[in-house]
């Protein structure tokens, strides 16, 4: 087990279009243990930050280092990491337990070392993992094959675990399940990991912290509530966060918020911390308040059910916006209190209008 | 072909590969204007059902109907369907603007209406600005939006999807929802979607079926499904995080009620449903527990007593809109992992602690171990149609039961059960 450090990774790939850079001065800490989930839009670099802390991939600048080691010139097959894909790559003509034991068969393990280390990460995997073991690849199923390449990687003692949409290919049901296998077993052996996703909510699953990435550039890393409560622009408050976030254009003037043609007095609390001109607001699902005297209507274009947590999702229009609303489940297809909608204004988060930076948030909301 | 005024109405459908049946006599009636989902995991024989729909595959058996019309034996072009397929199939050779107009072209539509329509479907769909270019130069995103638009321009009987949205970014799919509801409120036709993932079913269907194995399990909206399920497997599939099963044994109480026993845990059968579980004392029973009737003693909306809580072992915590989703496994020696969804934040020093849940006693779910029929929650006989419904144990019971041979009952017989209840 080991931390990892990278400092100022850059990497450059020759394009048609001349050189043009992958990763942008990245750089970036994983503690001993910990999980880190790094999150982004397609062709934001994540895969080729995974691929260069492998080996797979030089860095043009920068440096790697294993806790102490500096692992920047290293071979890949010297790194001693674990990488699990989305495409499984079983060695097809050996059954699961071939697939796991097949390192130690070609190492110095002795015969009991390896069917111990076998048995413990089966016992692991869960229950119905052992039956797994006896049979060949082409039998088994997605996502049945991939906890098998989970485990292959695991039984071997990793310094360092990554994993590039292991489960994308699973179908949902599947993914939810397999994702609770990963974490678990990833607590279990305590194995450094990056984890590389496009989805954010399996990146808040898996994580212990989170990278989100954009253009080649690490925009934030945090805990779930440093990039939810405090992000650092509004690129990282709309792709944390489910459903994303409404932007509603705005500008404040003389300690009024314009809206669309409306305008509101600002709460006290908030003149004095934002500039007056044009600003972004930030909206979260849950941030609107019904039944208000100075509210407007929302219609409603339709109403996704959550009843495992017995809300809605609204979706309509307040002020002629596109908007997503949380409601109580009871009240999905409308209710009089709609009609005196509108974000309560000091739970929202404040951005730029140039930069989209950051300008106002109030924080972790204090539940006790 | 004009609109299906009548809806779509499936009869008998079977499909054959071989010895093996992919759709099992299927009965289904999508009325006009509606917007039906197949829901089912890999292999159920959603994506085959929407190729006999849209002619691309021979029917083995059975009939579809497009409103009074039988159309078995008409080839695909002559049935005026629509299709968005997950890989959008646009083609890479022709400008966004022609991939649109294609279909209009193919009927030989007017110049000036096809200029109109292309114009108008793009506007609708924010394309406007990338009619010129090529699908190459287009994200993902827009990729699939050039499929709708394509379908919009269109005027077809009948609409069919099978998972759009499969490959698009998490953040992308709320906005591309809004987009197909869009355009199936302008068509105005009844629509077809198929989707592996229920959470999308419940966000676009006016109603929903759940397939397993080839058979039709249920049909209803989305929280019906949730809310009662007619068996294990819609219990199990219908819902995120899904449903928590455990195998128990029901035993007599010395006050004479009744107890669902596990190694974990033994709860008393609320006295409303002592009558049902009576006949299977001494014998096993499937246990489903939603994660939202698993909550704190202190801040549950609900009776708590002290046998009416299960411990656990925290694993994880996940922040939702509401509050969080805990991760969690029993204490006993193989424990068993459960799920709970709270309406608070759990504080992240819980990770790796022991907490006791309550749960709601009067919204558990019980299964036959041996059909995997639900037990006292059936589903309401609010369906004028005769729709067979199969019943089947779940995949994914509490510790496994095999794969048990499949019996069928009609739904009439689940209601009056319900009404015996009742």
């Amino acid at each position: 087990m080991t931390s990892l450090r990278l400092e100022h990774i850059v990497k450059d790939y020759d394009g048609p279009g001349g050189r043009q850079p992958a990763l942008r001065d990245i750089s970036l800490e994983v503690g001993d243990g910990e999980a880190l989930a790094i999150v982004g839009p397609s062709g934001c670099g994540k895969s080729t930050l995974l691929k260069v802390v492998a080996g797979l991939e030089f860095p043009t600048h920068g440096r790697i280092y294993y806790g102490d080691l500096d692992m920047t010139e290293i071979k890949p097959q010297d790194r001693g990491v674990g990488m699990v894909f989305q495409d499984y790559a079983l060695y097809p003509a050996m059954k699961s337990k071939g697939n796991l034991a097949y390192y130690f068969e070609h190492h110095a393990y002795t015969h009991e070392q390896m069917e111990e280390r076998v048995r413990r990460t089966a016992e692991l995997m869960g229950v119905d993992f052992q039956h797994l073991l006896g049979r060949f690849p082409e039998t088994l199923s997605g996502g049945e094959q991939q906890r098998v390449a989970i485990a292959r990687c695991i039984v071997r003692d990793p310094t360092i675990f990554l994993m590039d949409e292991p489960i994308v290919n699973l179908d949902a049901k599947r993914r939810e399940q397999t994702r609770i296998e990963i974490k678990k077993l990833l607590r279990t052996f305590h194995v450094t990991t990056l984890y590389v996703t496009h989805d954010q909510q399996e990146a808040i699953f898996m994580g212990d912290r989170l990278a989100v990435m954009r253009a080649g550039r690490i925009e934030q890393v945090g805990s779930f509530d440093d990039l939810y409560y405090t992000p650092v622009n509004l690129f990282v408050a709309t792709f944390i966060g489910s459903p994303p976030l409404t932007v509603l254009p705005a500008a404040l003037s003389e300690g009024r918020l314009h809206i669309a043609g409306q305008s509101w007095p600002l709460p006290e609390d908030l003149t004095g911390r934002l500039p007056s001109g044009p600003l972004r607001l930030g909206v979260r699902a849950e941030h609107w308040l019904r039944d208000q005297p100075d509210g407007l209507p929302l219609e409603i274009s339709h109403s996704e059910r959550i009843p495992t947590e017995r809300i809605a999702l609204v979706h309509g229009h307040w002020l002629g916006q596109r908007v997503i609303v949380s409601l109580p489940l009871e009240e999905a297809d409308g209710s009089p209190g709609l009609q005196r909608l509108r974000p309560d204004w000091e739970q929202l988060l404040y951005f730029a209008a140039d930069d989209e930076h950051l300008l106002y948030s109030p924080g972790p909301p204090a539940l006790f | 072909m004009g609109p299906a005024s009548g809806g779509i109405v499936i009869e008998h459908l079977v499909k054959r590969f071989g010895e093996r049946a992919v759709v099992d006599d299927l009965n289904l009636h999508i009325q006009p204007g509606e917007l039906f989902v197949l829901v089912g995991p890999s292999g159920c024989g959603k994506t085959t059902t929407l190729r006999l729909l849209a002619g691309l595959e021979p029917v083995s058996d059975g009939r579809i109907y497009f409103g009074e019309r039988l159309v078995n034996d008409i080839r695909p072009r002559d049935r005026n369907v629509a299709l968005v397929f997950q890989d959008y199939a646009i083609f890479p050779h022709l400008t966004v603007f022609e991939n649109i107009a294609y279909g209009l072209r193919a009927r030989h539509a007017p110049r000036n209406l096809i200029r109109e329509r292309v114009a108008n479907a793009a506007r609708l769909f924010r394309i406007e600005h990338l009619l010129g270019r090529k699908p190459r130069q287009l994200s993902g995103g827009e990729r699939q939006r050039v499929a709708l638009a394509r379908a919009l321009v269109r005027d077809a009987a009948l609409y069919l999807y099978d998972e759009p949205l499969a490959n698009l970014d998490a953040q992308l799919r709320h906005q591309a929802r809004e987009d197909i509801l869009t355009l199936h409120r302008q068509k105005g036709q009844p629509a077809v979607y198929v989707t592996h993932d229920q959470a999308e079913a419940m966000a676009l269907g006016d109603r929903i079926a759940v397939m397993r194995d080839g058979k039709l399990q249920q049909v209803g909206s989305g929280l019906d499904l949730y809310e009662r399920p007619c068996n294990q497997f819609v219990a199990f599939f219908i819902g995120s995080p899904g449903i928590n099963l455990f195998e128990v044994e029901v035993h007599p109480d010395q006050d004479g009620g009744l107890r669902l026993v596990h190694p974990a845990f033994r709860l008393p059968v609320p006295e409303e449903f002592q009558a049902r579980v009576a006949p299977y004392t001494g014998r096993r029973l499937n246990l489903g527990i939603r994660p939202e009737h698993l909550q704190p003693p202190k801040r549950a909306d609900f009776a708590v007593s002290e046998d009416s809580t299960i411990r656990g072992l925290v694993n994880v915590i996940e922040p939702t809109v509401s509050g969080c989703t805990v991760y969690l496994s029993t204490l006993e020696p193989t424990p068993r992992d459960f799920v709970a969804t709270l309406k608070a934040r759990l504080p992240g020093s819980y990770l790796g602690r022991e907490v006791p849940l309550a749960v709601n006693l009067r919204k558990i779910h019980l299964f036959d171990p041996e059909d995997g029929q639900a037990l006292l929650h059936g589903p309401l006989a609010t369906d004028d149609r005769p729709i067979r419904v199969t019943v089947s144990p779940s995949g994914e019971p509490a510790n496994g039961p095999a794969e048990q041979p499949t019996s069928e009952r009609e739904t009439s017989e689940a209601s009056t059960q319900r009404e015996e209840q009742a």
